[in-house]
């Protein structure tokens, strides 16, 4: 699960945590198609690169490292898996550009990963709802969206304690074969059901309370607003975009790094 | 006419049997704090529902008589019109909070009525001043305490500036001085801004002392209304199921005896002040007490034999939270127990080392001797029974034998057995009548019997009961205190995690206080609720009664008087020495 690791917002207060969410999004939409604009290791390498910094600027690299941890898992399996395709549809024989193009694929998850995390670390769920509130996604989609963040822990709190009373009632839910051990959830997820239905209910009641739905016309204490380094950055990534769509598209393509030959 | 107008209102909920308002006729006024008290089930949240309209418009079923609110007919005014009149404050704060930070909570309401963004900030400025939570503004409203979160949904409604605020058992899951912050803030936004506030309590001790209108409502109708100074003093039964406050209780006692105190007191500070006319001028002598040894004091006789020991444990949970930074601390057989200490002290954490549910990263925890490292939850439980807070975090049966009969089979018991001990434990419960009905249609307080039944069940040597009264009523207290006093009989280690002052005063189990993961301090009910440094370390405040005591030992009584049973013998003593 350390792969959601960098889905999950880390509060800080760097120029990234202040961007505005609208630009950071475009930002890492220029990575993002770049990465897969590109099929040759190198510029691949040079995005990966590039993205150091930024994650650095954010002081996100523990997290980040985390993520980079968890995904080195689904990575191999781009990698070896890629190899076996090449061996085998082929005509059973690998060459150094099969394990090149296996590696620029490999870096190219890297890249789209390290994307997502620095995109979901550093932007707070508040901002994420003001920014598509801002692009007119109704409310009551935004607000399932906050709703549903906010009782993440809330819930993962209620599995552990209806666990812990069941446990304490002689539940062994690592005993037995497998079909015995999934009967063996029912006393857990029942109860965790139950309540849900019972929250929702509380929650309703709480949000009827409160308002809500009172006014056509919502506002919102917060506001987007672009400043001077929100229009800077917007500017050096439509730049950027620009640069590699040229690179791409108007120079000739990148050769291969390693030397032809055969592996195996 | 008064501010809110109820004439003969009932309703029941859709597929009731019995109607939960039965006829209410009330009238209330801007500028009153009411305390609005009754048994579990008698209607007082229902009615809480008319206030803002969630009855009729988000509840159905039927509903007849008249209620208007400002005014305003609830049935013809939505609820979120109704909301910017009477602000309603549930008693769970997690299901009434919404955003992930403090102050986008507190923007919540405003927002829904589309206010701009400089009067908000002014509203919600002002609101978290009132709640003293100004400080927590920028902060993730899951890291707060129970506490600040119930404060922060007061905040959130206050912002909308409702003229009434009403607030359901608000301080359920809260620790004494949480509670108490609770109803100051009510109390000042009340004499400050003439707020009228409705507070449902089942906390009369504390609660009482703020609200100069009590309204006891029983089986949907309202049976009682008056200043707490005289529907406290009525000798009517219909006042059995909420209790009274321990204050008044003891003057009635009194009374009954001659002595006149010219009216009856509310708060400690208030008996004191009556109480001093009455003594003698000189220094106090206190004929010694006739001999009349208490349960707790045979205890002493099983201190040999340990049946819980912790050994320097420390834990800390996977988030870096040091849950437990060294509890040394040994219960012995056949001891009642209760642990004590305000929300996130560690009590629960520790309690769930018993079992091996969780297990310390450094020291030992020892159970009839053995170490629990080496021993599993399911081997652990047969002797240590673990009952939870929430009831509901358990039951999952289609009826009520199944689910007592649930640990029974995890266990491997024959089935004749399970049959027997089933049936033992439905009637040590008194729960027989529900045996094959659905475990999710009884009320709370049958959920929680249920929940106990189906640990009891097995007959573990130890029991454990996590916040036992919370959510109880005073009648279903008072079956609970009988039931334990009744475990200890049987020769059973019991051990109460509790925030319940009141009921460890009457119960007067030895008590282990903890603050921040250590335990700091460990003694008798006596000598605990008289150590003020230790209480306030730990969030607790003492019984009322014990706060009398302690600002009368200053004229020579003894300050450590926990219940009424005691106060009540010493004073009798005192002024037939004195008279």
């Amino acid at each position: 699960m350390s792969l959601l690791e960098g889905l999950r917002f880390s509060r800080g207060d760097s120029p990234l945590h202040e961007l505005d969410p609208r630009v950071k999004f475009l930002m890492i939409l220029v990575l993002f198609t770049v990465a897969i604009l590109f099929t040759a290791l190198q510029p691949l390498i040079f995005i990966f690169i590039i993205q150091i910094p930024l994650v650095a600027v954010a002081r996100i690299h523990r997290e980040w490292l985390k993520t980079l941890k968890g995904g080195l898992f689904m990575a191999l399996i781009i990698f070896a898996s890629n190899l076996v395709s090449f061996y085998f549809f082929g005509g059973r024989h690998l060459t150094y550009q099969n394990v090149e193009y296996a590696l620029t694929l490999t870096v190219r998850f890297l890249v789209l990963i390290t994307s997502f995390s620095i995109f979901f670390l550093t932007t707070s769920p508040d901002k994420l709802s003001l920014a598509l509130e801002k692009a007119r996604i109704p409310f009551e989609f935004n607000f399932a969206f906050i709703t549903a963040i906010r009782f993440v822990p809330v819930l993962a709190d209620e599995a552990q304690s209806i666990m812990d009373a069941q446990r304490s009632r002689g539940l062994e839910l690592d005993k037995g074969n497998f079909i015995s051990r999934i009967r063996k959830y029912i006393p857990i997820l029942l109860p965790l059901i139950i309540n849900s239905i019972r929250r929702s209910l509380e929650l309703a009641e709480a949000m009827e309370s409160r308002a809500f739905g009172a006014s056509e016309e919502r506002t919102n204490l917060f506001d987007l607003k672009l400043g001077s380094s929100d229009i800077a950055v917007l500017a050096i990534s439509l730049m950027g975009l620009a640069a590699f769509v040229y690179v791409r598209f108007f120079l000739p393509a990148f050769g291969p790094l390693l030397p032809p030959g055969q592996i195996l | 006419m008064g501010f809110i107008e109820v004439r003969g209102l009932s309703y029941s909920y859709p597929n009731a049997k019995k109607p939960a308002l039965a006829g209410v006729d009330l009238s209330i006024d801007r500028g009153e704090f009411i305390l609005l008290t009754g048994p579990s089930g008698c209607g007082k949240t229902t009615f809480c529902r008319t206030l803002n309209g969630l009855i009729p418009h988000f509840y159905s079923g039927s509903l007849d008589g008249e209620i208007t609110v400002a005014g305003m007919d609830i049935r013809e005014h939505s609820t979120s019109d109704l909301a910017q009149h009477v602000g309603l404050i549930f008693q769970n704060p997690d299901n009434q909070i919404f955003a992930l930070t403090v102050e986008k909570d507190v923007a919540f309401g405003l927002e829904n009525l589309g206010h701009d963004r400089d009067k908000m900030i002014e509203e919600i400025d002002w609101a978290m001043e009132q709640t003293g939570i100004g400080h927590l503004r920028q902060r993730a409203t899951h890291e707060l305490s129970g506490g600040q979160k119930q404060r922060l949904a007061i905040a959130s409604i206050l912002a909308m500036r409702p003229e009434v605020v009403v607030l359901d058992e608000p301080t359920s899951f809260l620790d004494p001085l949480g509670a108490e912050r609770i109803f100051k803030v009510m109390d000042a936004l009340n004499k400050d801004y003439g707020m009228t506030v409705i507070l449902v309590e089942h906390r009369v001790d504390l609660a009482a002392q703020y609200v100069d209108r009590v309204i006891v409502f029983d089986e949907g109708r309202v049976v009682n209304d008056g200043p707490p100074s005289e529907i406290f003093m009525l000798d009517d039964t219909r006042l059995a199921g909420i209790g009274i406050p321990k204050i008044v209780e003891l003057y009635k006692r009194l009374n009954s005896r001659g002595v006149d105190l010219g009216g009856p007191p509310i708060s400690p500070g208030e008996f004191v002040s009556k109480m001093e006319g009455k003594l003698p001028s000189g220094p106090i002598e206190l004929p010694p007490r006739p001999s009349n040894r208490e349960l707790d004091e045979f205890v002493g006789v099983y201190r040999s034999n340990p049946v819980i020991e912790a050994r320097d444990v420390h834990f800390s949970y996977p988030s870096g939270v040091q849950a437990l930074k060294g509890v040394t601390l040994n219960i012995h057989k056949g001891e009642f127990v209760a642990i004590m200490g305000e929300n996130g002290a560690g009590k629960t954490t520790l309690v769930k080392h018993f079992n091996g549910l969780l297990r310390p990263n450094s020291g030992n925890v020892l159970v009839n001797g053995a170490d629990i490292s080496k021993q599993s939850v399911a081997s652990l439980a047969r002797s240590v029974g673990l009952v939870f807070q929430n009831a509901d975090d358990q039951l999952f049966s289609e009826n009520v034998r199944e689910e007592i009969g649930f640990a029974l089979r995890n266990f491997g018991f024959e089935s004749d057995a399970i049959v027997k001990r089933v049936d033992w434990a439905l009637n040590l419960l008194d729960i027989d009548r529900y045996r094959d009905s659905s475990p999710f249609i009884l009320s709370g307080g049958e959920r929680k019997r249920v929940a106990l039944a189906s640990v009891l069940a097995w007959d573990p040597d130890i029991v454990v009961l996590d916040e036992p009264t919370i959510g109880q009523d005073y009648s279903q207290k008072e079956r609970l205190s009988h039931f334990l006093m009744q475990l200890r009989t049987q020769g059973k280690t019991t051990i109460i995690v509790t925030h319940d002052v009141e009921f460890v005063a009457e119960t007067k189990p030895r008590i282990v206080l903890m603050a921040d993961g250590r335990v700091i301090a460990d003694g008798s009910s006596k000598e605990i609720m008289t150590d003020s440094d230790a209480l306030s370390k730990a969030s607790v405040s003492p019984p009322e009664i014990t706060k009398a005591f302690g600002a009368l030992s200053g004229r020579g009584l003894p300050g450590d008087v926990l219940d009424v049973d005691e106060a009540f013998d010493v004073l009798s003593r005192l002024l037939e020495v004195g008279g």
